[in-house]
C-alpha cells in the first residue's frame, strides 16, 4: 500500500512541482510583497506602506465603488436572464434546441479582443447599430463612451451578453435534473404552471443558482477585460475603472508590485466575504 | 366517487400504436387492478385516465362525464406514482397541504384534511421531516397521503409498491386494501405482480401488448381463464402446459394424447367447441392439480429434478420427457432429486387450449 502511494507521488511530482512554483508560491509571495515598499531598490519591509495607502486612496475607493456597482446590478440581472433562457431552452415546444444551446454558449468561446472590438463598433456614437436602432424608434442617440453612466451600462451589457448563456447552460442542467413526475404530481394537485415555477422549480434550482451566483461574483470581482478593452482602460476618466484595472495599472504600468498585491488580496478577500454572506443567506433551513 | 368507463381507447405514439382499443367498465367504488407484463400499456392507460397523456382515439368518462378534453387538474383524480414524486424541498406536512394551499383552500379545512390523512396512514410523527429523511415505506405513505388529502373521486396507483422490499410490500398491500374499505372510493391500481393483483382486486384487467385479454374477478380468472396467456399469467407458480394431440372426438368430449408422455390419453369432456382429429392442442394443469397415481383420469410418470420446500407445501420441478412440470405436493422431504414417481391428471381439473392459445371449452 505504502509503496503504491510512493509510486503515485513520484508520478505526480512534475505536476506538483509546477503547481507549487506557479500557483502556491505566487500566492504566498504576493502576500509577502504586499507588506513591502516596492518603489525603492532594494525592496524593504514596511507593513503599513501599501495597506495604509490603500485605506486612504481615492482611486481605490473609486475602483471599489465601480466594481461593487457592477456586481450588485449585473449579477442579479444576468442570473435572472439565465434562468429565463434555461427555462426556454428546456421547453418541449422549442425546435432546434441544439442550435440555441450552441448560440447561448458561443460568447464564452469568442476571443475577448474580437468581442470587445465588435462591441465598440456596435456602440459607436455615429456608426453603431445600437444608436441607429435608438434613433429609428425616435430616441436620442447615446454617447456610450464619453459619459460615466452609459459607459457603466455598456460594461454591464457586455458582461451579461458574454456570460448569461454560460450560466443558462449550467442552470439548464439543474432544470433537467428535476424529475418530470414531480411536475405531474403538482399538475394533479391543481397547481398552475406559474406557481409550479415559483414553488417547485426555483426552490429546487437554488443550489445551482447559488453556484452560478458565486462563480459570477468571483468573476465580476476580477473584472478586467471589458473596462480595459471596451471603455479603454476604465474610461471615461476612471469612470469604469475596476479593482482589476487598478491592480493592472499599479502592477504593470507603474511597476508598484507591493500596492498591486495589496489590491489583489483585497479583491480576493472581498470575493470570499461576499460569497460567504451569500451562502449563509441561501443556506438550507434546518 | 365515480365510475370510470373506457370506450375503444386507443393510444398512438407517432405511428406506433401501443393501446389498441381498450373497453373497460369500472363501477363506482370498485378496486380494479391492471396487470400484465412490462411494456403492455398499463401505465399508458392509467396516465390517459389521469389526463397526463392525450388520448389518440375513443372516450374516457369519469362519473358519466367524458373527460377527453378536460385538464388533468379538473378530473377529480389523484395519482400515486411509482417513484412517489414527493416535493423534495418540502416537509411531509407541506407535501400533503401543497395542492390545497396553492388553490386557496381555507386553512382550517386544509389542516383538518392533512390531520386526517396523517392519522389514516399513521405518519403524524413524520410531519416535519423532508422526503430525504424518510424510509421507502414512509415515503410511500406520504405519497398516498397526498392523494387522500385531495379527496378525489378516483385514486390511481402506478406500481406503488415496486420499490419496497418483500415484507413491506405485503404490509402496504394490506394497508391499501384497508384504505379502500375505509374510503370506499374507486381505485385503479397498476402492477405487473400477479400476487398483488389477486390479493387487492375486486376485478382484474389482464393486458398484453396493448390489448385487454380478460376482465374478471381474481378467482374467475384463476379458475376460468379465457386463454393460455391469462392462464399462465395468473397463478404462482405458473400453470403447466403439456403438448397434446386430438385422437378422437365425440359429441361431448375429445380424447387427447399427451405427446410427450408415452402416449398417455385423457378424455376431456367439452361443451362448446370440438377440435378436429389430429389437431395440436395444449393441456393446462395447475401445480396443485396433479393428484396421486390412480386418483385422476390419466397417469404420467415423471422424474424429480429439484424440490423447493416452502414449509406448508413443496414444489417439485419434475422432468417428463422434454417438458418440465411443476408439481405441488404436501410438505414432505421424501422427494429427492432423481426420484421417479407418478402424477395423475383429472379432466375437470385441466384446461384445454388450441394451438393459438384460445381456450377450448
Ligand atoms: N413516450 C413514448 N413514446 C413512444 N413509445 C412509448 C412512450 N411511452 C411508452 N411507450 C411505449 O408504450 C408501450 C407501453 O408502455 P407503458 O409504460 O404503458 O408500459 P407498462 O405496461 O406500464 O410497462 P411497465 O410494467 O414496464 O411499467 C411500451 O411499448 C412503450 O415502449
Ligand atoms: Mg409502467
Amino acid at each position: 500500500m505504502r509503496t503504491q502511494n510512493a509510486t503515485a507521488y513520484r508520478f505526480l511530482t512534475p505536476y506538483l512541482l509546477i503547481f507549487a512554483i506557479f500557483w502556491i508560491w505566487p500566492i504566498i509571495s504576493s502576500f509577502l510583497i504586499s507588506f513591502q515598499a516596492t518603489r525603492t531598490v532594494p525592496w524593504r519591509f514596511a507593513p503599513t506602506f501599501n495597506w495604509g495607502r490603500l485605506i486612504g486612496d481615492p482611486a481605490f475607493y473609486n475602483a471599489l465603488k465601480n466594481t461593487l456597482l457592477i456586481l450588485v446590478i449585473q449579477v442579479p440581472v444576468m442570473i435572472a436572464l439565465a434562468i429565463v433562457m434555461a427555462v426556454l431552452l428546456n421547453s418541449p415546444l422549442l425546435k432546434a434546441r441544439g442550435l440555441y444551446r450552441f448560440a447561448f454558449f458561443a460568447p464564452v468561446v469568442v476571443g475577448e479582443v474580437a468581442y470587445s472590438a465588435v462591441f465598440r463598433l456596435m456602440f459607436s456614437l455615429d456608426f453603431g447599430i445600437i444608436n441607429k436602432l435608438l434613433e429609428s424608434v425616435g430616441l436620442a442617440k447615446i454617447d456610450w463612451f464619453s459619459n460615466v453612466t452609459p459607459a457603466m451600462a455598456l460594461i454591464m451589457i457586455a458582461v451579461t451578453w458574454r456570460w448569461a448563456g454560460y450560466n443558462a447552460i449550467i442552470i439548464l442542467a439543474g432544470l433537467q435534473s428535476i424529475p418530470e413526475d414531480v411536475y405531474e404530481a403538482a399538475t394533479l394537485d391543481r397547481v398552475s404552471k406559474v406557481k409550479q415555477f415559483f414553488h417547485i422549480t426555483l426552490p429546487l434550482l437554488k443550489p445551482v443558482i447559488v453556484f452560478c451566483a458565486v462563480l459570477s461574483i468571483i468573476g465580476t470581482m476580477q473584472l478586467f477585460t471589458e473596462p480595459f478593452l471596451i471603455t479603454e482602460r476604465g474610461g471615461p476618466g476612471g469612470g469604469t475603472e475596476t479593482l482589476g484595472l487598478l491592480l493592472y495599472r499599479q502592477g504593470f504600468r507603474s511597476l508598484n508590485f507591493g500596492y498591486a498585491s495589496a489590491v489583489a488580496y483585497t479583491m480576493a478577500g472581498l470575493a470570499i466575504a461576499i460569497t460567504l454572506v451569500q451562502l449563509w443567506l441561501m443556506r438550507e433551513p434546518k | 366517487m365515480a365510475a370510470v368507463t373506457l370506450t375503444n381507447v386507443v393510444k398512438r405514439y407517432g405511428v406506433f400504436e401501443v393501446v389498441h382499443g381498450a373497453n373497460i367498465d369500472i363501477a363506482d367504488g370498485e378496486f380494479v387492478v391492471f396487470v400484465g407484463p412490462s411494456g403492455c400499456g398499463k401505465s399508458t392507460l392509467l396516465r390517459m385516465i389521469a389526463g397526463l397523456e392525450d388520448i389518440s382515439g375513443g372516450d374516457i368518462a369519469i362519473g358519466g362525464k367524458v373527460m377527453n378534453d378536460v385538464e388533468a387538474a379538473d378530473r377529480g383524480i389523484a395519482m400515486v406514482f411509482q417513484s412517489y414524486a414527493l416535493y423534495p424541498h418540502m416537509t411531509v406536512e407541506q407535501n400533503l397541504s401543497f395542492g390545497l394551499r396553492m388553490n386557496g383552500n381555507p386553512k382550517a379545512d386544509t389542516d383538518r384534511r392533512v390531520k386526517r390523512a396523517a392519522e389514516i396512514l399513521r405518519i403524524d410523527e413524520l410531519m416535519q421531516r423532508r422526503p430525504k429523511q424518510l424510509s421507502g415505506g414512509q415515503r410511500q405513505r406520504v405519497a398516498i397521503g397526498r392523494a387522500i388529502v385531495r379527496e378525489p373521486q378516483v385514486f390511481l396507483f402506478d406500481e406503488p409498491l415496486s420499490n419496497l422490499d418483500a415484507e413491506l410490500r405485503v404490509q402496504m398491500r394490506v394497508e391499501i386494501s384497508r384504505l379502500h374499505k375505509e374510503l370506499g372510493v374507486t381505485m385503479i391500481y397498476v402492477t405487473h405482480d400477479q400476487t398483488e393483483a389477486m390479493t387487492l382486486a375486486d376485478r382484474i384487467v389482464v393486458l398484453k401488448g396493448g390489448n385487454v385479454e380478460q376482465i374478471g374477478a381474481p378467482l374467475d380468472l384463476y379458475d376460468d381463464p379465457a386463454n393460455r396467456f391469462v392462464a399462465g399469467f395468473i397463478g404462482s407458480p405458473k400453470m403447466n402446459f403439456l403438448g397434446a394431440k386430438v385422437v378422437e372426438t365425440s359429441n361431448s368430449a375429445a380424447i387427447i394424447e399427451l405427446v410427450n408422455h408415452g402416449g398417455a390419453r385423457l378424455r376431456k369432456p367439452l361443451r362448446e367447441a370440438f377440435p378436429a382429429v389430429g389437431a395440436e392442442v395444449v393441456l393446462g394443469v395447475r401445480p396443485e392439480h396433479f393428484f396421486e397415481a390412480g386418483e385422476g383420469d390419466c397417469d404420467i410418470p415423471v422424474k424429480a429434478d429439484v424440490a423447493e420446500h416452502l414449509g406448508s407445501v413443496s414444489y417439485v420441478y419434475a422432468n417428463a420427457g422434454p417438458e418440465e412440470l411443476i408439481v405441488e405436493r404436501e410438505a414432505s422431504r421424501q422427494r429427492a432429486s432423481g426420484d421417479h414417481f407418478t402424477v395423475s391428471i383429472k379432466a375437470e381439473r385441466s384446461l384445454l387450449f388450441d394451438k393459438a392459445g384460445a381456450r377450448i371449452r
